[in-house]
């Protein structure tokens, strides 16, 4: 039998795939061949450290690990927040979400098949306003640490509120524009599926959702989740002794136009693609009626004390469900551990008949579509090295 | 700067417009497709040849080296990080001048925007090496895993590590730029304990590095010192940190919108008081303003929209060599803690005890905070 060993990069690092069969995949491993070692550097560490180095996992979803450190450790002290707080949070996770999904689409996947630097631009154009929306609560984007247990440290005023409602619509408006209505019509998406067949890809079909921020509801309990080694420096997760497909399609999947999509395609890269996309309209009307009930009379932070106790949350980053787990001793972080949306979609199993999402989405397909299907579950190799 | 050197960047630059652009279109073109006027472009010469410290008579000549800078191929490789350094660059301080421009060097090779991908891209990487040798930038994004050979990032279909990678390229290198702290000084990997013996890029290889630190680094720091290069063909001047003096020069605390605050001896005491809503000096949560060189607090992010100061998050000294050890904890002073960074003398130490101690004084602190100059000119 044929082995093929295929580098994939431009998934925010790289990662190697050893695919056999011929014309067609018979099977595949993911490999993973970068570490970093952040758990290990956190131990030992005064715990609002943590807010500043976790952002560090990643430059792309940055916000997402500083929202998941923020909450594991409210969770170990018993923190209070303000609805204030909680909506400012709401706005840069979301922001970061939709950023997230255009880069994704215009940069990482559309190249597969379309290579042409102007949707480069398109994709830079988007992130500019984001960003910009995102900074004026937290002061930069990527990496920033504005969001503290029990709160946020920015306090902003009327006329940013104002500015940042202003933005909010303008990237709604600008999205049903150049990138999909609310129809989900889109001409880059049929662009991007004028060669590419629209029913392949078909995964596990088991979805997990254990974050319950945003619009998203939680269908699991993350103490259910189980990290397990594989062949390669990342790690394998499995749920309730399952491997799961976590990300836009699994915490959308009974939304009623996706439901309409996905009768007829069932959960194919196309369905997996369009709901990513769809996504990120979402989460900007969310964002635009939640930015209404903003009190800026409220306090931006409630004071919490440290203890020693134990933490974990989870919450929902840009590629699906972020767990985000601590120990607390004297101050300081005695254990700390990270699951990454990544590892649950791109586990690597050695056993035919139990699949990850991402190896089961490619076997059986040709392999000329391994690129494709392979990023469709919009990887992170910066995150997986964590 | 003499009629001399003006008249050497001329030549250079007359020298680079006879290579071969990229495109089709001229750096002109694809600026007034994206709706910038030839004012906005000189606006934008006029603006960046302050930010890199020089007179304003050389404005005319960035316009003339950013029209050229396709010329310059541009290899850039991604190393132990975490993409943020890309992210500022690339797509955050945009649909700017900056952006754009980035976007039209002669980028042969950067992992994450490139259209090729797995066989493809590696092909074009060995085939810029050997086009350009001599000739090329190469800007290097991320840490270099050193421990047990490197083995801890590899790269490409022969599991090359990164450190193999990286001196190859930088062999053949005309000028090595590091972007980010990551690539200056080993970065976040490098914290203790280290696990991965993350090194900075100017440990590794045997050539002039230039550093370009930040957690991450402003789009304007990264593209001044790139549009630098293809002024002078040279280095610009550096402190002993090899950062260039445009953009390292001044502390933090220098041009800090709360310094009003700080000499007045107004703090907020913890996150949420009264201080915090009224925009005092963040120093007793941990701002590292005082100790740390670059220029967040006049080119912001984002399009000049915040910095983390303004977002009430104290500075976090992100450009200083080993910050994550030698600036932690970071929501609380230094002066709480041996400051063991070489990066500012005992004065430090000191001053900042002084502040804890008699906030009222901050005015005689400042005096002597003062004293405390880049120690590295």
């Amino acid at each position: 039998m044929k082995i093929t060993k295929k580098i994939v990069n431009k998934i925010e690092g790289e990662a190697s795939l050893k695919i056999y069969g011929e014309e067609k995949v018979d099977f595949v491993e993911i490999e993973f061949w970068q570490y970093r070692g952040v758990e290990s550097y956190l131990i030992n560490r005064p715990v609002m450290d943590a807010l500043v180095i976790n952002p560090r996992i990643c430059g792309i979803c940055g916000h997402s690990h500083l929202f998941a450190t923020v909450k594991a450790i409210e969770n170990a002290v018993n923190a209070k927040v303000s609805k204030k707080a909680e909506i400012l949070r709401d706005i840069t996770v979301g922001l970061e979400i939709v950023e997230n999904h255009i880069k994704w689409f215009y940069i990482t996947l559309f190249p597969t098949q379309i290579k042409d630097k102007k949707y480069i631009f398109k994709a830079g154009e988007f992130a500019a306003l984001i960003s910009k929306a995102i900074a004026l609560i937290a002061g930069q984007y990527p990496h920033n640490s504005y969001m503290v247990p029990g709160g946020v440290t920015s306090d902003p005023t009327n006329l940013e509120i104002i500015k940042l409602k202003d933005l909010l619509n303008k990237i709604y408006e600008k999205y049903q524009e150049k990138i999909m209505d609310l129809n989900l019509n889109s001409e880059d998406i049929e662009l991007f599926f004028e060669n590419l067949p629209k029913d392949i890809g078909k995964s596990i079909n088991r979805f997990l959702v254990l974050g319950d921020n945003l619009f998203f509801k939680k269908n699991g309990d993350v103490n259910l989740v189980k990290e397990v080694e594989n062949s390669s420096l990342s790690k394998n997760v499995l749920y309730n002794g399952e491997f799961v497909e976590v990300g836009p399609l699994a915490r959308n999947i009974n939304n009623e136009n996706i439901r309409k999509i996905y009768n007829n395609y069932k959960n194919s890269i196309f369905t997996r693609i369009l709901t990513r996309v769809y996504e990120g309209l979402l989460i900007l009307e969310y964002l635009i009626n939640k930015i209404k009930e903003i009190d800026i009379c409220e306090p931006s932070y409630i004071k919490c004390g440290m203890s020693n106790s134990k933490g974990i949350a989870a919450v929902e980053a840009p590629r699906g469900s972020l767990i985000h787990e601590i120990e607390i001793k004297n101050g300081k972080i005695a254990y700390y551990n990270i699951i990454v949306p990544t590892q649950f979609n791109l586990s690597s199993s050695k056993d035919k008949n139990k699949l990850s999402a991402a190896q089961s989405a490619m076997i059986n397909e040709k392999k000329e579509y391994i690129d494709s299907i392979f990023k469709c579950f919009d990887i992170c190799a910066v995150c997986v090295s964590h | 700067m003499n009629e001399a050197t003006i008249q050497k960047i001329k030549e250079r630059l007359a020298t680079l417009k006879k290579l071969p652009g990229i495109g089709q279109k001229s750096v002109a073109e694809v600026l007034e497709e994206h709706g910038f006027t030839r004012r906005d472009f000189l606006k934008w010469s006029a603006a960046m040849a302050v930010m890199l410290g020089l007179p304003t008579k050389f404005s005319p000549l960035i316009a003339e080296a950013a029209e050229v800078s396709d010329r310059l191929p541009v290899v850039w490789l991604h190393l132990a990080e975490c993409t943020g350094c890309s992210e500022s660059l690339i797509r955050n301080d945009s649909p700017t001048i900056d952006n754009i421009l980035f976007n039209f060097i002669n980028l042969q090779y950067h992992d994450t925007i490139m259209a090729a991908a797995g066989w493809q891209a590696e092909e074009n990487f060995e085939e810029a090496m050997e086009k350009f040798a001599g000739r090329f930038v190469l800007c290097v994004e991320g840490g270099v895993p050193t421990k047990d050979g490197g083995e801890f990032l590899t790269i490409g279909p022969h599991a090359e590590t990164g450190l193999e990678k990286l001196k190859r390229t930088a062999d053949k290198a005309a000028a090595v730029i590091s972007v980010g702290t990551c690539s200056s000084f080993g970065g976040i990997q490098a914290a203790a304990p280290n696990p991965t013996g993350v090194k900075g890029v100017y440990q590794v290889i045997n050539k002039p590095v230039i550093n370009v630190p930040g957690c991450p680094p402003s789009a304007k720091n990264i593209v001044g010192t790139v549009l630098y290069v293809i002024l002078f063909g040279a280095l610009p001047a550096v402190d002993n940190f090899n950062r260039p003096k445009f953009a390292y020069g001044l502390r933090i605390h220098d041009l800090c919108e709360r310094r009003g605050h700080f000499d007045a001896g107004e703090f907020v005491e913890e996150f949420g008081d009264h201080g915090a809503e009224n925009g005092f000096c963040l120093y007793k949560v941990g701002c590292k303003g005082p100790y740390t060189f670059n220029n967040c607090s006049r080119e912001r992010f984002n399009q000049h929209t915040s910095w983390p100061v303004q977002a009430g998050h104290g500075c976090i000294g992100c450009s200083e060599p080993d910050f994550w050890d030698s600036m932690a904890p970071y929501e609380e002073p230094l002066a709480n803690h041996k400051f063991a960074s070489a990066t500012v003398d005992a004065t430090a130490d000191k001053i900042g005890a002084t502040i804890l101690v008699v906030a009222g004084v901050a005015i005689v602190a400042h005096a002597a905070l003062s004293a405390i100059k880049n120690p590295k000119e």
